[in-house]
């Protein structure tokens, strides 16, 4: 496995997370361009603990799971605690409900929702990325951590501390996403906890028993001051009543209400003109194949500005 | 995990052929009879077994390491790595797969020093030889060697299922969910889907109760030749348990067993 670290020639350094650093490398058996995702080793006392967990459940849930829409899992090498991934070379980031779906159909819940973990590959294919936080659900007994997803894209359930969830937290995420994609800025930019939510129930109002049942059974609930909801087409000016309705039943307050990725799917506005745009036909960053001459402030907000925002979001959200 | 068996790795990789698998193990069997083989498999699940126990792991984290074991040496000859060091490993990644809590490793080390010393003391003379850094680099080695496929179908959940349908038995769910813990000791795990495997030991608790299900049997839509074969297996387990006295002749087996020809550094 050691001489497996020679197959993969670095280009360049793409980016540093929390977890991992990830290298753009060439495959010397293939020639193919791919991403390596190494993970950090941590302190000595993680160390002990073999090969890193994060590593691991991206190994093998990504193992199990073959869709066009989530990324592939090419090649595992290392040695000891010290992991590399080798990924499909994505050229930039964005997302979609049909990985999702297929996730949830699955059982399994990505708890990690947001912009950067959507990539889109050459072809204007949209694929899931980054499982280091993603796990199986359905277990009625099991006790789950409310520490997940980056908190602007964080469901109200969660930020008042519950340990039992379910797919809505992810749909909640992507609505927040979708909403990013219209407003080419976050939807609800909070700078703690407690701006978060206080920025959710500015836009949406804040909950109350009837309009969420057991909303303060919630461990962290506290009492806010009463928010009324603002329409949400005062927000999004120029989308569609079809498209307002599918972020309004994304971004429902109460989980249970949130509608599912397959209810989802089936919303008027996904069968509605006008169609999507063929992948092929998705605007990319021209200097997608030059990406060392790019300097890159954000080929996110590049792909979107270059897009008619309706059919865009439409398109990476099928 | 929940999730698709049909398009999982379990199923679509792991599922074995009797022939490959013959072929696999001609060089141990060449220096160990087939049924000396089964032995030291059998010893090591129950190794695997106390272990995880000692550790108060769930039996699902037991099963799969046992599995991450036997696909282990599917491929490999018992040579290649000494199982004494593979079967706690195996436990360590199948803890951290499942995702049922931590184990460090120096309780790992000081469980495998307790169980060697206080209950596999018959088969072995000297103390666990292994550390914490052993366990670590045969962990990466294990990932490699199972292909990254990690997550293991057991046939726990369909049994659980398929005694429900009969009507709830708790006297027959615990002795069906026995045989499946005693069919990891052949090699079922490595050949059949769990949901066979699980009809198969049901089969088996069945007639051990004397419970006439034939027609519930009759009525499954699998493949009963396929159940026939994995009840053969567990019934010659437990026909070779009869006579074998596992205290009196594992060290002679453990001695014969072919060994990686270098000595764990202490």
């Amino acid at each position: 496995m050691t001489n497996k670290q020679n197959r993969y020639e670095k280009i360049e350094f793409l980016g540093e997370g929390q977890f991992a650093t990830v290298y753009k490398a060439k495959d010397i058996q293939t020639g193919n361009i791919v991403a390596v995702k190494k993970i950090k080793i941590g302190s000595r006392e993680e160390a002990q603990d073999g090969i890193n967990r994060t590593a691991l459940r991206e190994i093998k849930l990504l193992q199990e799971l073959h869709h066009e829409n989530l990324i592939g899992l090419l090649d595992v090498f290392g040695h000891m605690s010290n992991v590399s991934l080798v990924f499909d070379f994505m050229d930039t980031d964005l997302e979609t409900l049909k990985g999702l779906e297929y996730l949830h159909l699955n059982w399994i819940l990505h708890r990690d929702l947001k912009p950067n973990n959507l990539l889109v590959d050459g072809k204007g294919v949209l694929k899931i990325g980054d499982f280091g936080l993603a796990k199986m659900y359905g277990s009625p007994n099991r006790i789950n951590t409310s520490q997940v997803v980056t908190r602007w894209y964080r469901a109200p359930e969660l930020l008042f501390g519950a340990k039992q969830y379910g797919i809505c937290i992810d749909i909640w995420a992507v609505g927040c996403i979708l909403a990013e994609l219209l407003l080419r800025v976050p939807l609800f930019p909070g700078e703690s906890d407690l701006d978060q939510l206080t920025k959710i129930f500015g836009v949406l109002g804040s909950p109350t028993e009837e309009t969420w049942p057991g909303v303060k059974m919630l461990s962290d609930y506290m009492e806010f001051k009463t928010f009324p909801s603002i329409p949400l087409k005062s927000i999004f000016t120029a989308a569609g009543d079809d498209l307002l309705d599918l972020l309004e039943a994304m971004l429902a307050l109460n989980p249970i209400a949130r509608k599912n990725c397959t209810e989802c799917l089936k919303m008027p506005f996904f069968s509605n003109k006008p169609a999507p745009t063929l992948n092929a036909k998705l605007p990319l960053p021209q200097n997608i194949r030059k990406i060392e001459e790019c300097e890159r402030p954000s080929l996110k907000r590049k792909l979107l500005d270059a897009a008619e925002g309706g059919t865009l979001s439409k398109r990476l959200f099928v | 995990m929940a999730g698709n068996f049909w398009q999982s790795s379990h199923n679509q990789q792991w599922l074995l052929d009797k022939q490959d698998l013959v072929r696999e193990r001609q060089h141990d069997l060449a220096l160990l009879t087939e049924e000396e083989y089964q032995k030291i498999f059998i010893f090591f699940a129950s190794v695997i077994q106390t272990l995880g126990e000692q550790l108060k792991l769930r039996q699902q984290v037991i099963a799969t390491a046992t599995v991450y074991f036997k696909r282990f040496y599917a491929r490999n000859s018992l040579k290649c790595i000494d199982p004494l060091l593979l079967a706690p490993t195996c436990i360590f990644l199948a803890s951290k797969v499942e995702e049922f809590g931590v184990i460090s490793n120096s309780r790992l080390i000081s469980t495998c020093q307790t169980i060697i010393k206080n209950k596999f003391g018959y088969a072995y003379n000297s103390e666990f030889p292994y550390r914490t850094n052993h366990i670590l680099e045969c962990e990466f080695y294990l990932l490699e060697n199972l292909d990254c496929c990690l997550i293991v179908y057991q046939p726990y959940r369909p049994l659980l299922q398929l005694v429900q349908d009969i009507g709830q038995e708790d006297q027959l769910l615990t002795l069906a969910w026995r045989i499946v813990n005693d069919s990891l000791r052949t090699d079922v795990c490595l050949l059949y889907p769990p949901y066979q495997i699980a009809i198969g030991c049901l089969g088996i608790a069945c007639v051990i109760l004397q419970k006439d299900q034939k027609t519930w049997f009759a009525e499954l839509n699998v493949d009963l030749e396929k159940i026939q074969e994995i009840a053969r297996y567990v019934m010659n387990l437990f026909e070779l348990w009869k006579t074998y006295d596992e205290k009196k002749e594992i060290q002679g087996l453990l001695a014969k067993m072919p060994k990686p020809k270098l000595a764990p550094q202490r």
